[in-house]
């Protein structure tokens, strides 16, 4: 009798909770009344909203009856998301990919061929050529340039006025700066904040000095991190780094964030990000940035070029994607986005009065291989500047072990 | 015992007879219902875990015996390539050097939690009224944090260059700690990351053992004392044998959960340093089959370390088992 | 005052101490998350910390707060997790008095079922369990998927360890509470679940809490940020690129531990009580 309650409450309990499964069930995704939009978390700043509201409103005028859904995700996580979606069959529109990471979904065909609608997209002739590249494969268009970004030297300007110094014009006269802005300064303090495993500055020696990472020779990948120039490359950087940099020789760009370091009077500059002015409150009234000048007098160092595109991932509503892409990057969209720091993608529109995109005209990418981010997530360069700059390993041996595993991976 | 006079037997048989087939099916019925019982009262939980994991699991094994990278996860069908994917992990080096590294970072992890743990509940149970509420809420204050919000603070806290840690240490007259890495090897980036989850996996704990030491009948306690026994024989005679079956399922849980975290590790050491030397089995798995879209690979180590917790954790799980049997 | 008492004084004041000292430091981090929250941005990162905040400001709360999605997320987390507790502590309790008090074919199989089941390492379930998740159509980005996966992470543990209370009251104690002619479930539930009542708490703290900081499938499986819960909207404050807010994640980090400690000094009273009556002071 008991059993039998117990029997029928369980019941009771199993039809409830399938039938609050019906009603608590959310919108699957339905047809063409809406599309979504995968943007990253840099977008739900202040400044840049306004930028994402008019590019939807654009949009909305276009197409009545299609609401817009934009979802903001984090850098660290977005991957395995749209992984999960992948496998499940319900991916966004529109994703925003950096440029490091759309070679291995292109590769697997996890986006939709744009190139039949090149001209459909404004400025589509006149694309920056490094980030235009990332969103190419096999000949193919698959992604958008969205915006780019450079690395410039952030410094305070009255610490060089009072070192009686002026903006470098070569590598040489730069480093010769930091006993004279180290004087009278703190132990720990640094005339140039790097971080050691920074293998985005590293790397720009490396470039600066005509050497490189790898390269592509009768379908299998090379490496390019012993040969004489790169080495010249690695050598100037670790050089640099002795004479410039307090910072940890074993821990990256984001802990602690340089601007954070900058900002407690403990660098009197630093390489990074134009954006990183923003985050400077102390000294905010006596920063300024210049171009990292390279170690031929009057160049500029070249830079990595980051940046990020728009891709419609299989399953996609393409036309209505393509409608929303053309309206976020349109000309008026993308000098917005110049406006609040970021480098448009188009050299049509770029402004060589800024420094951030003066420092663009001389830039490097990384090998477009399909594993090459295999090669970042397993920190086979950084581990190199890690070890070169404690002294574990010669020069010589960390860029034949970062070059042999490099191979590997990228041809695995 | 009636004091009647005893029946005629005929009668008693026929009257016994239908009473008996008439109990029989009552008891029959009576019985089934007793039977079908305990399987109804497992039934929705078996439910709950069936539907949602089932698939997951048959696909996990399914993945294990296929090549399933992002081409195939687009297209939704792998390819069968039998046991390679175990093969080839298990030719790995980096496998069989992450899984000691594991192993280790597990009996240490969980002999520390267990000990502090108890003797904490145990402290707990001798403070006075006031300074237990103010214990135990702390203690559920540290529970509460989410465990990516105590990565943030702890690596701060730690923070070589302006972490409290090094800060304090250097005030104290400890030593210069004042740009100390607790990052730079791996044996301190693993220690980093110990007592990080040795501190959170405390107050669980200490309220489960506090809340078994509520099942030790007081009596029984206060009856050895008056028999002059020390308090560590009562804790090893009284305490002990009562609360065994929780130890036992602490240790088990802890031994699973510690062999398998990922969190902390992951957001601790930061993703620039995690390399083949200081990977941790759940770290690996993270690598290998997530961010080089390995998912065959990845749900062959999966498989691999289900299989290996459970070698570790099988001598407490069969005390569990085998306790049932005995009440 | 006789000698023992005063001995006892003494050595019930040394505990206090030890128990302060302990307090001190478990409770030190979390005491600096708290505290960071209220320093204003500079002070947050300057080079010497400073122990206590020097000018307090609420400013950090209060952008916690009105930043996008808020209340939405916590009125999310809360549906989830106390469906979840809920539902789990009842069928958990069940099953489990089935599994230490009954004897029946194919209990042994159960119970290895019910701590095998958190052997699978969860990063191996994400996809897979995404994938049927979306079969049914309706579940990702609703609620119910999350409040299911949640159950099926909670119940095995449940269960496995309520049994393990339940076997461990004496005997004597429910043998000497059973009467004559009432069915058996009805005299277990009746008579166990006092008994078992302080560990039927510290489970569904234990459940609640695991609940409410999930992030790894609730990130996954919820990708509307209306309906996120409330530890997916916390990774917002550290997942861009640019300026990490730490004086912002660490007061959004305290808003979203109030809730626990709240239930905890709710349901902490049963614990503090069952061990009264069970009067343990060795």
């Amino acid at each position: 009798m008991r059993a039998r309650i117990v029997a029928a409450a369980l019941l009771a309990a199993a039809v409830a909770v399938a039938a609050s499964t019906a009603a608590l069930g959310a919108t699957s995704r339905a047809a063409a009344s809406s599309i979504t939009v995968w943007l990253q978390t840099d977008a739900q700043a202040a400044n840049w909203q306004p930028i994402v509201a008019a590019a939807n409103a654009q949009f909305q005028s276009q197409h009545p009856g299609v609401s817009v859904n934009v979802q903001y995700q984090t850098w660290g996580a977005h991957l395995q998301k749209f992984d999960a979606t992948l496998a499940g069959g319900n991916t966004p529109d529109v994703i925003e990919m950096g440029n490091t990471e759309t070679t291995k979904y292109m590769a697997a065909g996890a986006f939709q061929d744009l190139t039949a609608d090149m001209s459909t997209f404004p400025n589509s002739g006149t694309w920056l050529k490094g980030l235009a590249a990332s969103g190419r494969y096999g000949g193919k268009l698959y992604a958008v340039p969205y915006y780019a970004g450079s690395r410039v030297v952030t410094y305070r300007t009255d610490l060089f006025k009072k070192a009686g110094l002026k903006v470098p014009t070569s590598l040489a006269q730069f480093q010769s700066y930091g006993p004279k802005l180290a004087k009278g300064q703190p132990k720990g303090f640094s005339p140039v904040y790097i971080a050691g495993t920074d293998w985005y500055v590293g790397m720009s020696f490396v470039f600066d000095y005509g050497g490189g990472i790898a390269t592509q020779v009768s379908g299998k990948w090379k490496s390019l991190l012993t040969s004489p120039k790169s080495l010249a490359g690695l050598t100037a950087y670790k050089n640099f780094f002795d004479a410039m940099s307090r910072a940890s020789k074993t821990t990256d760009e984001a802990h602690p964030a340089p601007y954070n370091v900058y900002a407690q009077g403990q660098a009197a500059s630093m390489i990074g990000q134009a954006w990183f002015s923003c985050c400077v409150k102390p000294y905010a009234g006596v920063t300024a940035q210049f171009v990292m000048p390279s170690h031929v007098k009057g160049q500029v160092m070249p830079g990595f070029l980051g940046g990020s595109d728009l891709a419609v991932p299989i399953g996609a509503n393409k036309a209505l994607a393509e409608s929303w892409i053309a309206d976020y990057t349109s000309t008026q969209s993308e000098k917005a986005l110049e406006a609040i720091g970021n480098i448009p993608n188009s050299t049509a529109l770029t402004n060589p009065s800024k420094v951030s995109e003066r420092a663009a005209t001389r830039s490097w990418f990384v090998p477009q291989a399909k594993n090459w981010v295999n090669v970042e997530n397993g920190n086979i360069l950084r581990n190199m500047l890690a070890e070169i700059l404690t002294g574990k390993l010669t020069v010589k041996q960390a860029a034949q072990t970062a070059g042999d595993n490099i191979e590997s991976v990228l041809n695995s | 015992m009636s004091s009647r006079q005893i029946p005629d037997h005929a009668a008693v048989a026929v009257e016994t007879g239908a009473l008996r087939s008439r109990r029989r099916h009552v008891a029959l019925r009576v019985r089934l219902a007793r039977a079908s019982l305990p399987y109804l009262l497992i039934l929705p939980v078996l439910a709950a875990i069936g539907v949602v994991l089932g698939y997951p699991l048959y696909n996990l094994v399914e993945l294990s015996l296929q090549r399933y990278g992002l081409f195939e996860l687009i297209r939704h069908s792998g390819t069968w390539i039998g046991f390679a994917n175990y093969s080839a992990i298990l030719h790995d080096q980096v496998f069989w050097h992450t899984l000691l590294r594991t192993v280790v970072f597990t009996i240490v992890n969980v002999g520390f939690t267990m000990v502090i743990g108890t003797l904490l509940a145990l402290l707990l149970v001798r403070v006075s009224g006031p300074i237990r509420i103010l214990l135990s809420s702390g203690l559920v204050l540290v529970w509460s944090m989410p465990a990516v919000v105590a990565v943030q603070v702890w690596y701060w806290m730690t923070n070589f260059q302006n972490g409290v840690v090094n800060y304090a240490l250097t005030q104290l007259h400890l030593g210069d700690f004042s740009q100390h890495d607790w990052y730079g090897t791996t044996f301190s980036q693993l220690a980093m990351v110990t007592t990080l989850i040795v501190w959170g996996a405390i107050p669980f704990v200490v309220v489960t053992v506090y809340a078994g030491l509520a099942q030790v009948p007081g009596e029984l306690v206060e009856a050895a004392e008056v028999d002059g026994a020390r308090s560590w024989r009562i804790f090893l005679d009284v305490t002990f044998p009562i609360l065994k079956p929780i130890f036992l399922i602490l240790t088990s849980l802890s031994i699973i959960w510690d062999f398998g975290v990922f969190t902390q590790p992951y957001l601790l050491i930061e993703q620039s340093k995690l390399n083949a030397s200081n990977y941790l089995m759940s770290i690996y798995l993270f690598e290998e089959g997530y961010f080089k879209s390995d998912f065959g690979r990845g749900a062959a180590i999966s498989i691999l370390m289900l299989l290996m917790v459970a070698a570790m954790s099988v001598f407490y799980v069969r005390r569990m088992v085998r306790m049932g049997d005995v009440t | 005052m006789t000698r023992q008492s005063g001995r006892k004084r003494r050595s019930q004041l040394v505990w206090n101490v030890v128990g302060v000292a302990v307090f001190v430091v478990m409770v030190f981090p979390v005491y600096w998350m708290i505290s960071t929250a209220f320093k204003p941005d500079d002070e947050v990162n300057r080079l010497t910390p400073t122990w206590f905040p020097l000018h307090p400001t609420l400013a950090h709360f209060g952008d916690a707060i009105h930043r996008p999605f808020f209340w939405d997320d916590v009125k999310n987390s809360l549906i989830v997790v106390l469906v979840t507790v809920a539902l789990s502590m009842v069928l958990a309790f069940l099953a489990a008095v089935s599994l230490a008090k009954f004897r029946f074919t194919g209990r042994k199989v159960f119970v290895v079922l019910m701590i095998g089941v958190q052997m699978l390492p969860p990063a191996g379930l994400i996809i897979p369990l995404y994938v049927v998740l979306s079969r049914y159509h309706e579940a990702p980005n609703a609620l119910i998927g999350v409040i299911i996966t949640y159950m099926t992470f909670v119940l095995p543990f449940s269960v496995w360890t309520l049994r393990g209370f339940l076997l461990g009251i004496p005997r004597e104690l429910e043998e000497a509470a059973m009467v004559d002619g009432s069915s058996r479930l009805g005299a277990f539930v009746r008579i166990l679940l006092p008994l078992v009542a302080p560990g039927l708490v510290a489970t569904s703290v234990f459940a609640f809490i695991t609940s409410w900081n999930e992030y790894i499938f609730a990130n996954v499986l919820l990708t509307d940020q209306s309906k996120q819960t409330v530890t997916v909207w916390l990774s917002y404050f550290y997942g861009t690129s640019r300026y990490t807010d730490w004086g912002g994640l660490m007061a959004a980090s305290t808003l979203t531990a109030i809730p626990v400690v709240v239930f905890f000094l709710i349901v902490q009273r049963k614990i503090a009580f069952g061990l009264t009556a069970g009067a343990v002071k060795a």
